[in-house]
């Protein structure tokens, strides 16, 4: 529940950021009077060698970091579930062919693939990221709603579904997807969090979202270069990743106890 | 479809079965689990398969509505007519079209049977929607509460709106009737519906089930192990062993006066409460493995009959009088049941 709370409040604030940020995250303040700036009562988290305002930033940073982190765990989602539905229901040779597909995309190093996309890609906006990380991320989850789906075609409600005269999409649309749902928002929620750490790690090589547009991993690169002079620069935009991440992940745990029955009551 | 051209219904059966055979790859070899089935069912008629486990019973059933998994294969020779359409040439569609809607079909565990993540209201009305598509979300509910309430489930408005986990198991089994006679099928298949139900409902869903096959005059073909179920409901009994049909007789014939020795043997089983305190009657041994039917009569290993001709030849199905057959030698040499008898007392 605390996980739940704080991935709330994280939310909450990058929705309303705009309004509750002290100043323009994309505003240079004062280049020669406020550059470099430690925390002080007007600049909590201090300023970077632009002379910006560090939280303004990192409160704007949040919205493209979530926004990233859902909406590619969202694509990859969906395209991992139709595809390892489509597979585990058809099973034999199409089941082999699509998932011998998975298993050599997979043997692609994935940080190395993106790198490599978003080093030729040019200006990369947050939209091209969420494809390209959605893109590169369904094959695990197409492998578990695959197994999921191997398991549940079997049940007596899928001959009984077939009995009454229904197709084999909507037999695998509207009776064993739904079933097989549970451990797939585990592991979309799971992913939100691996997602926001990558956006993170991209951002900071300089290939995820181009500055002056702030995200958490491109506001701790502003001040690398200088760590221990600027130490607030990589301090508090990596609390922010680390609560985020932390509370996603307690929140995934949370809803994997709670959707199997057997640590329900550990739990 | 002209009636000029189609035999009066009266005469030609709902459902005809020749020579079925349906057999599964295993790792142990090809399992025949029905092997050369016929028989045929009028509409309005009760026909009941009895038969103990692993016999085919079930496979049987699965055969008839192609809902076998994909280790199996139905011989090219098997013909299924049903309404005088041949089922064995139906695409996918085509079987769509009988699925669900001229043929019903109730399994043996409602619980396992059923959608766990879809409320029975909307369980009912999905096969409502398939095969009626025109018809408007509303009126599929409305119907599919009609549904229940003819299958007696008490407050059916509410309990509609209930998943299947939140009904007991005679419910669940009236949700399944519901659902399987939606679209007033012709034939209903039943693969022992009432084996997971405790006596007394059991005993209800009998009930029901007659109380529905007057008003909606469709044919039922019953598949049970359960013999007392049998008498209570069939027109026939067609009694299966070892894949094959071993007995076949209108219901009072077959209970005054059985034939094949799995039959007797069967019927001497059942508990009789006027004898209290007596040992149970069993047949000794076990149905043998479908991968490896024996040669001559299958049941010949279990059978105190059996003489060499059992070993040397595998029995036809003798006609002992009209619409009463049985696939057992003694048929041919009637004498042998009398010298066996007394010799064994």
């Amino acid at each position: 529940m605390a996980g739940l709370a704080v991935v709330v409040a994280v939310v909450v604030v990058a929705l309303v950021a705009p309004l509750i940020a002290p100043y323009d995250a994309v505003a240079q303040l004062g280049i020669d009077t406020l550059k470099s700036r430690p925390p002080s009562l007007a600049h909590p988290f201090g300023t970077d060698p632009l002379s910006r305002d560090v939280l303004s930033r990192v409160l704007l940073g949040s919205r493209v970091s979530l926004a990233v982190a859902a909406l590619s765990v969202l694509t990859a989602t969906t395209l991992g579930t139709v595809y390892g539905a489509v597979a585990g229901y058809a099973g034999g040779r199409v089941d082999d062919l699509l998932m011998r597909g998975v298993d050599a995309a997979l043997s692609i190093p994935r940080v190395l693939l993106l790198i490599t996309v978003l080093a030729l890609w040019g200006h990369v906006s947050a939209a091209v990221l969420i494809v390209v990380i959605g893109c590169t991320g369904w094959l695990s989850v197409s492998r578990l709603v695959r197994s999921e789906v191997l398991g549940l075609r079997s049940r007596d409600w899928v001959t009984a579904a077939r009995a009454l005269g229904a197709t084999p999409a909507r037999t695998l649309f509207r009776h064993i997807l739904p079933n097989a749902l549970s451990p797939v928002i585990v592991s979309a929620t799971l992913g939100v969090a691996n997602v926001i750490l990558l956006e993170a790690g991209l951002s900071f090589l300089g290939l995820g979202v181009q500055p002056p547009e702030p995200s958490w991993g491109n506001v701790m690169q502003d001040g690398a270069d200088q760590i221990r002079a600027l130490w607030w620069m990589s301090v508090f935009p990596g609390l922010a990743i680390l609560i985020t991440v932390m509370a996603v992940n307690v929140v995934g745990d949370g809803l994997r106890a709670a959707a199997d029955p057997r640590r329900r009551h550990v739990a | 479809m002209s009636a000029g051209l189609a035999t009066p219904a009266s005469a030609a059966p709902l459902l005809s079965v020749r020579d079925l055979r349906t057999s599964f790859r295993t790792d142990s070899g090809c399992a025949r689990a029905v092997d050369g089935v016929s028989f045929s069912l009028r509409t309005g008629e009760t026909v009941c398969i009895v038969g103990e486990s692993g016999c085919g019973k079930t496979a049987l059933a699965l055969s008839l509505l192609r809902l076998l998994p994909p280790t199996a294969t139905i011989a090219p020779g098997s013909s299924v007519e049903f309404e005088g359409r041949d089922l064995m040439a139906l695409d996918a569609s085509g079987w769509r079209a009988v699925r669900g809607a001229r043929i019903g079909m109730v399994f043996q565990d409602a619980m396992t049977a059923l959608d766990p993540v879809i409320r029975v209201g909307d369980q009912v009305a999905e096969v409502v929607r398939i095969h009626t598509p025109a018809i408007a979300p509303g009126a599929a509910w409305a119907r599919a509460v009609d549904l229940l309430t003819l299958t007696g489930i008490p407050g059916p408005a509410d309990r509609a709106h209930q998943y299947p986990h939140e009904l007991s198991g005679g419910m669940r089994q009236r949700v399944m009737l519901a659902i399987a006679l939606a679209m007033h099928p012709a034939l209903l298949i039943a693969d022992e519906p009432t084996t997971a139900l405790d006596i007394t409902v059991q005993a209800q869903i009998l009930a029901l089930l007659g109380e529905l096959q007057r008003q909606l005059g469709m044919a039922i073909l019953f598949i049970t192990h359960d013999l007392g179920v049998a008498a209570a409901l069939a027109d026939r009994v067609i009694v299966m062993y070892a894949g094959e049909v071993v007995e076949s007789a209108p219901a009072e014939l077959f209970f005054a006066e059985p034939h094949h020795p799995y039959a007797t043997g069967l019927l001497r089983a059942l508990p009789d409460l006027s004898h209290p305190g007596d040992r149970l009657a069993v047949i000794p041994g076990a149905v043998p493995s479908a991968t490896d039917w024996p040669r001559g009569c299958r049941f010949r290993e279990r059978c105190a009959f059996a003489w060499s001709r059992c070993e040397a030849e595998h029995p036809p199905l003798y006609a002992i009088s009209a619409g009463h057959e049985s696939r057992c030698h003694l048929a041919a040499e009637p004498g042998r049941r009398v010298v066996t008898a007394a010799s064994t007392a």
